[in-house]
């Protein structure tokens, strides 16, 4: 068992695939609330697949596209902040804050380095005792407890220049946030798989109890999605909307209970600001009572202009599943993930993005 | 961002592991999987274990899907 091919049995896709068509008798919208389902969706051709029955919508779930415009104008003057060690995963590097991108920082001097793990910026702390190491700590609840496992080290052994900008969001209030706005008319989620490795299936069950409609937490592989999009439509054809839970091998209900109390241990659930979505309560993770010497922003206050949203952009709505990224008048006519005018065209789990990336034409240009 | 990988752990000292995907090694933390043993797969994410696999659940799932091809084939020799 490798856990990746025995997923990707061409026989069993095109099985399960007939499954859904037969069950299939009427028009759902469902929403990946993922951006790494949306990827594989559309890497595996999945949508085309699907009878026409089933429309399948890009969720708020790609945290670098979240993140304010607002917030990525402060880390990028963190950046630039004299004696400051900016480190930050690969995909923050080329988003467009207002005044340019962590990349142009770097060429201009700003100190920005890629790392992998949270883990590398404590050891570039070490290595570096004179700087101060700044980690931009961008993710979902799957990310966040690798982050505050990272400040529980720093604190144990003394490591006095390691402090973190923390725009962790939380994935259920968001999901909420779009529900009670009621601007699309969803009838399933086919939920996250590795925020709901940390969080546990039953932080879904609100979708079924105040909302009425299903969730299927799905893996990643075109098996597992498709189990998640035919688990989804046997609970609408039924009327039975509950949580499923089609991720077996990784999620259980309660989540990975040593995740969250790290989690608890350095985090506090506070509001936070979301592109596309506004402020949302109890949404974001600031640092708790005891852990502020390692919030960045206490330690190097940053003073901003205004923060505007970029022209045209329409990231906004694909975040919330009311534009499709096509629809964009800026998409492949002046946003490319080469010179991206918004984040849900960069980053590797935006929605934008993965629509070029595997847009038809291209691929017959593939297979040409 | 989500993105996590099934790698087989091959050693564990403390709360740090060697794990191999493809034939290639590396060291992560295991410190929020304090249950994996040398021999799991685990699922790595930022540098981190973030769940053991588990085969058995594994297993049970990929054996729905070949039932399913098993009825899917009586069904079709039905039509026939």
């Amino acid at each position: 068992m490798q856990y990746i091919d025995e997923f990707r049995n061409p026989e069993a896709i095109g099985k399960l695939l007939a499954r859904i068509r037969s069950r299939s008798s009427r028009g759902v919208r469902l929403m990946e609330f993922c951006g790494g389902h949306t990827h594989a969706i559309l890497k595996f051709g999945l949508r085309r697949l699907l009878p026409p029955t089933i429309e399948l919508l890009s969720g708020p779930g790609c945290p670098v596209c979240v993140t304010s415009q607002r917030d990525l104008d402060t880390a990028m003057a963190l950046a630039m902040t004299d004696g400051v060690i900016l480190t930050t995963f690969g995909d923050m590097l080329r988003v467009p804050g207002t005044k340019g991108n962590l990349q142009e920082i770097k060429a201009l001097g700003g100190d920005v380095r890629i790392v992998y793990s949270s883990l590398d910026a404590l050891t570039m702390a070490r290595a570096n005792p004179g700087r101060q190491v700044v980690f931009l700590a961008v993710g979902f609840e799957t990310t966040a407890p690798t982050v505050a496992a990272a400040i529980l080290s720093a604190r144990a052994e003394g490591l006095a220049n390691f402090s973190v900008l923390s725009l962790h969001k939380l994935t259920p209030p968001a999901m909420k946030a779009i529900l009670d706005a009621g601007e699309v008319k969803l009838a399933g989620i086919l939920g996250p798989g590795h925020v709901t490795t940390i969080i546990g299936s039953r932080a879904w069950e609100f979708l079924p109890a105040c909302h009425a409609i299903p969730c299927a937490v799905a893996g990643f592989e075109p098996l597992d999605i498709l189990e998640g999009i035919y688990a989804l439509v046997d609970m609408i054809e039924s009327g039975t909307p509950r949580v499923r839970n089609a991720y077996a091998r990784s999620v259980r209900p309660e989540g990975n209970l040593e995740a969250q109390r790290r989690m608890q241990q350095v985090f506090e659930v506070e509001e936070a600001q979301w592109r596309g979505l506004g402020p949302v309560p109890s949404s974001g993770l600031g640092l708790r009572k005891g852990f502020e010497s390692f919030d960045a922003l206490l330690r190097f206050p940053v003073e901003l202009d205004a923060s505007p949203e970029p022209k045209g952009c329409r990231c906004g709505e694909v975040l919330r599943g009311v534009a499709q990224p096509p629809a964009c008048a800026l998409f492949g006519r002046g946003c490319t993930p080469e010179n991206p005018v918004g984040p849900c065209m960069v980053s590797g789990e935006g929605a934008c993005g993965a629509h070029w990336l595997y847009r038809e034409d291209r691929m017959l240009e593939g297979t040409g | 961002m989500c993105l996590a990988v099934p790698t087989k752990i091959v050693s564990i000292e403390g709360e740090e592991a060697e794990a191999e995907i493809g034939g290639v090694r590396r060291r992560i933390s295991i410190a929020l999987t304090p249950e994996a043993r040398v021999g799991d797969y685990v699922l790595i994410h930022a540098g981190f274990a973030i769940s053991v696999l588990d085969e058995q659940e594994a297993r049970e799932s990929l054996e729905i899907f070949r039932e399913l091809e098993a009825v899917e084939g009586e069904m079709l020799k039905g039509e026939r």
